[in-house]
């Protein structure tokens, strides 16, 4: 391989890209469908958001360790700051306020803020001795890094979004190395406070989704609307679908939002239970390789950026697959690379990029015997 | 990574002999050494763990849509399609008549709770709304209805009310007066073929006939749309039912069955058992009637099976020569005798025997053809299993089982000792008369080159030759009152005494059946009447055997479906019996 391809090439990630290619064709074919078989509106727009944010992750991935660890901190603020204008400007518009709006488009700072606690987090901890990891410093300061993101967060409303952000930070917190038994502590308080925090806490339409969900055959025209009609697409496929284009569930209007969080939903009922093999099977190899990049890893910082990023993936994939099967309460969170959306493509990009960054960092500073 | 471990305190002792300054600096590299290794080690661990809650995710999703694919769980659901096919499929006759569809009704049902759950749940009060209701339907009991309204009891107040009542009864403005829609089935022939259709009970399920049969493929989405076509020919049917319970009533008989089978393929125009019950009103007294004589019950058919012994004789080579005289004597079998009912004279040849109907020449015939002989042709027949049709109530005949002692094939050879349904008979008339080939009766219509195989039974040659013979009957022997003119009919008589009484045998109980078949220069059809427990009455010249009752049911029927079914009347045209006619005296007067 090495005679014939240049090595420039040869170096690339291919392990990677070559599955992330699969499920952006894949995605645009669905699209494709989705739309009743035309690439506008939905595919084409998919596609060429793809080609400039992969533009964007390879340039991002071209930066060096110091740069991003010293822009570790300077990002988060920044963030932060967009989020609390978003809170502004919601509050004098009044009503609920996710975007901003930059002319070109919409941009969601509470996407932005996903990597951005991870490569805060992924900081603290590297910077951190390794012997203060067992303390508490090692949990205050990290907690209010992800706390005051997911308050503002919560106050849009967004619970699923606020979700991702305490996902990602968790497993940075996890892989650095803090006592299990504080996970385990956690894990407990969550059971006890859940329910406080779901009569208390939620809105009231957040808590029906979740009665739903339990229970989506009670009101299956009403809330248990989507869940229903999402399985019904899922479970008509069969093993190889009705075939490109014949999905009636979609093209009827029988499923919801059959472009974006349901997507699966859309693709499964044309191509069956084989098209959610290859979907299952092309994110298993992304993560996989997410996760070989954070073993791979030398360096503390590299390890836990590597790891977060893998994490927030994961996250979006886990919850919205779940979501469509009906294993879990619908909270809109769209598919990576496959949901038409400009929003998840930049953060699932970036984390890319990040990963990408990671794996160069990896390559150019071969390992040492030496622990650094 | 593993190997520094090992190399860690390696390098300690070898700088331990520079005193005890650098001891204390060397064992604090090593601890440090070892947190850093420790921590890396976590790390890794933890990375794993991560990568296992991954995988365990990954399989759970895998796991899900299988079961959302491989259960109908989440296919599960009405399309706009399913809604606009009948509720249940249609079932026609072979021309395409409707003998039972859907039908869709309003019910009357008091729902208490239309208005909410607290408060009274009529407007007005509840004597004034019954005594509304009893002005719609004058036959309505007022005081119950009014009692039911004020107990706040739901439930049906009619089962079935037209549109224009329902109208009406929307007029009073009620809401708690529900008129929901049911779904009824309807057979537009009323009674008529009853036993074939069987009926919907209230479950939704078909009972007993066709509809049990093809209640899967009567409720499927996908094949309820189009009717399904029974080999019924309604028209036949209704001349059937006619004619056999006119002959029925005429002689006073318990009950009746009748077919009428197509000799090439097997198809049933016409299946009736009497008394019928009425499907579209089921009922204690119609649950009593759908025991179905014609496939269900097994009778000692008697004379009837006399051609079939002969035609087997024939068959084997034991009768060659049809002039041969047979000794017509009581026939001795250790203890048992048989004779005769009424003296022929001392000699018969076979011909004779079949016109008079002889017991004793017959007895002989299938003496010499033996038991093995004739066991073996009443197997070909079907006669030791259940009847070859859709329908689920099936009798098993009374089979004499294996090895059959002497006597036995002499009273089969007559029609006793063996007992099975009269679709039996048709079945083997129809290979006796078609050239040889016995097929399976079907209810379902075939289409052409359909027809199944079957199996070979009787020569060619023989089944011409039973032609002659059955024809000769109808002109000559007991088969006279069956002869309808021109349309060659050709049968025999059978009137066994049913089982019962001291002397095994009731004498004044008897099961009479005409077994024909038409038109005999090319038969297309088999005709089977049979009466239960006639009566001599002035209709049958106070006569209660076949000749009397069951063949003039056939002689009336014939002419009545002919036409109908492709077989005209035609003087100029039938079997030629010439060389038979020497050996009949009647044919000589």
């Amino acid at each position: 391989m090495s005679g014939i391809v240049p090595a420039p090439i040869a170096r690339q990630p291919w392990q990677m890209l070559f599955p992330l290619f699969t499920l952006i064709g894949f995605g645009a074919l669905v699209l494709f469908s989705a739309a009743a078989g035309s690439w506008d509106p939905y595919a084409s727009s998919h596609l060429l958001r793809f080609g400039v944010f992969l533009v964007m992750a390879i340039v991002l991935s071209l930066f060096p360790r110091d740069f991003i660890q010293f822009m570790a901190l300077p990002v988060y603020v920044v963030v932060l700051l967009m989020l609390l204008a978003v809170e502004a400007i919601g509050f004098v518009g009044g009503g609920s306020q996710r975007w901003l709006n930059l002319g070109f488009m919409q941009l969601q700072p509470s996407e932005l803020m996903k990597p951005a606690v991870v490569l805060i987090l992924a900081r603290y901890y590297a910077s951190l001795p390794v012997g203060m990891i067992p303390t508490w410093s090692a949990l205050i300061a990290p907690g209010a890094m992800i706390l005051t993101p997911v308050a503002l967060v919560l106050l849009q409303p967004d619970l699923g979004t606020s979700l991702a952000i305490v996902f990602g930070g968790a497993m940075v917190m996890f892989a650095a190395g803090l006592p299990l038994r504080w996970f385990v502590g956690a894990a407990a308080a969550g059971a006890v406070l859940a329910p406080v925090a779901f009569f208390f806490g939620l809105q009231p339409y957040q808590q029906k989704r979740v009665f739903t969900f339990l229970d989506p055959e009670s009101d299956p025209l009403g809330d248990g609307y989507h869940i229903t009609q999402s399985k019904i697409a899922i479970g008509s496929g069969g093993f190889s679908g009705k075939g490109f284009n014949e999905g009636s569930q979609s093209h009827l209007n029988y499923l919801p939002e059959p472009h974006t969080d349901f997507i699966f939903a859309t693709m499964a009922e044309e191509w069956g239970f084989i098209g959610g093999l290859v979907v299952l099977g092309a994110f298993a190899m992304i993560l996989r390789w997410g996760l070989a990049v954070a073993r791979a890893s030398t360096d503390r910082f590299g390890k836990l950026v590597a790891l977060g990023l893998t994490a927030t993936i994961f996250f979006y994939v886990a919850i919205n697959l779940m979501m469509v099967m009906g294993l879990a309460p619908v909270v809109g969170i769209p598919l990576p690379f496959m949901s038409h959306g400009g929003s998840s493509m930049l953060t699932n990009m970036l984390c890319i990029g990040g990963l990408m960054m990671v794996n160069r960092w990896n390559q150019t500073a071969p390992r040492t015997g030496l622990i650094r | 990574m593993n190997a520094f471990s090992g190399f860690g305190p390696a390098i300690a002792a070898g700088r331990s002999g520079h005193g005890a300054v650098s001891m204390a600096l060397a064992s604090g590299r090593v601890q440090l050494v070892n947190i850093r290794q420790e921590s890396l080690t976590l790390a890794r661990w933890r990375v794993l763990w991560i990568a296992l809650g991954f995988a365990f995710v990954a399989l759970l999703a895998l796991v899900r849509i299988a079961y959302l694919g491989a259960s109908d769980h989440g296919a599960r659901g009405t399309s706009l399609e399913e809604a606009l096919l009948p509720p249940r499929g249609e079932i026609a006759d072979r021309n395409g008549v409707p003998l039972a569809r859907a039908f869709p009704a309003y019910a009357l049902w008091f729902n208490p709770t239309a208005l909410g759950e607290d408060g009274t749940p009529l407007v007005s009060e509840p004597e004034e709304v019954a005594a509304r209701l009893k002005a719609i339907f004058p036959d309505l009991d007022e005081k119950r209805v009014a009692a039911q309204f004020a107990a706040g009891k739901q439930g049906y107040i009619r089962r079935r009310v037209l549109p224009e009542e329902a109208n009406r009864v929307q007029e009073i403005g009620e809401l708690a007066l529900e008129m929901p829609m049911e779904n009824d089935r309807h057979y537009p022939q009323g009674s008529m073929a009853a036993h074939v259709l069987g009926y919907v009970a209230a479950d939704g399920k078909g009972r007993v006939g066709m509809e049990q049969v093809l209640d899967k493929h009567l409720s499927d989405p996908n094949t309820r749309g189009t009717p399904v076509s029974l080999s019924i020919d309604s028209r036949v049917q209704g001349a059937l039912e006619d004619e056999l319970r006119r002959g029925m009533k005429l002689v006073q008989a318990q009950g009746g069955a009748g077919i009428v089978l197509d000799v090439d393929t097997g198809e049933v125009l016409a299946l009736a058992s009497l008394p019928e019950f009425d499907p579209n009103k089921i009922d204690a007294r119609g649950q009593k009637l759908m025991f179905n004589r014609v496939t269900n019950q097994v009778y000692e058919l008697g004379s009837t099976f006399k051609p079939l012994s002969v035609a087997a004789a024939i068959d084997a080579g034991v009768v060659r020569n049809l002039g041969r005289r047979w000794d017509a004597s009581p026939v001795k079998v250790g203890r048992f005798s048989i004779k005769d009912s009424h003296s022929m004279g001392a000699d018969l040849n076979v011909v004779e025997a079949l016109i008079h109907s002889s017991n004793t020449v017959t007895a002989r015939v299938a003496d010499e053809l033996g038991p093995e002989r004739m066991r073996r042709t009443m197997i070909d027949l079907g006669m030791n299993e259940r009847p070859y049709i859709e329908l689920p109530a099936k009798g098993f005949p009374i089979w004499p089982g294996e090895k059959w002692p002497r006597l036995r094939s002499m009273t089969v050879g007559y029609g006793h000792g063996i007992a099975v349904t009269p679709l039996h008979l048709a079945s083997a008339y129809a290979a006796m008369v078609n050239g040889g080939i016995w097929r399976p009766a079907t209810l379902k219509k075939l289409g052409p080159g359909e027809a199944p195989k079957g199996r070979r039974v009787f020569k060619a040659s023989t089944s011409s030759r039973m032609r002659q013979l059955l024809r000769a009957i109808a002109v000559y022997g007991t088969g006279k009152n069956a002869d309808a003119p021109g349309y060659r009919v050709g049968g025999k008589t059978g009137s066994a005494e049913k089982p019962g009484g001291s002397a095994g045998y009731r004498k004044t109980a008897l099961v009479s059946t005409f077994a024909a078949a038409f038109p005999m220069d090319r038969p297309r059809y088999v005709v089977i009447a049979m009466l239960d427990e006639p009566r001599g009455t002035l209709a049958s010249s106070y006569q209660r055997t076949a000749a009397w009752n069951a063949a003039p049911i056939v002689g009336r029927l014939v002419p009545r479906i002919g036409p109908l079914i492709g077989v005209r009347p035609d003087d100029t045209r039938d079997v030629d019996i010439t060389d038979l006619k020497p050996l009949i005296p009647e044919a000589n007067k």
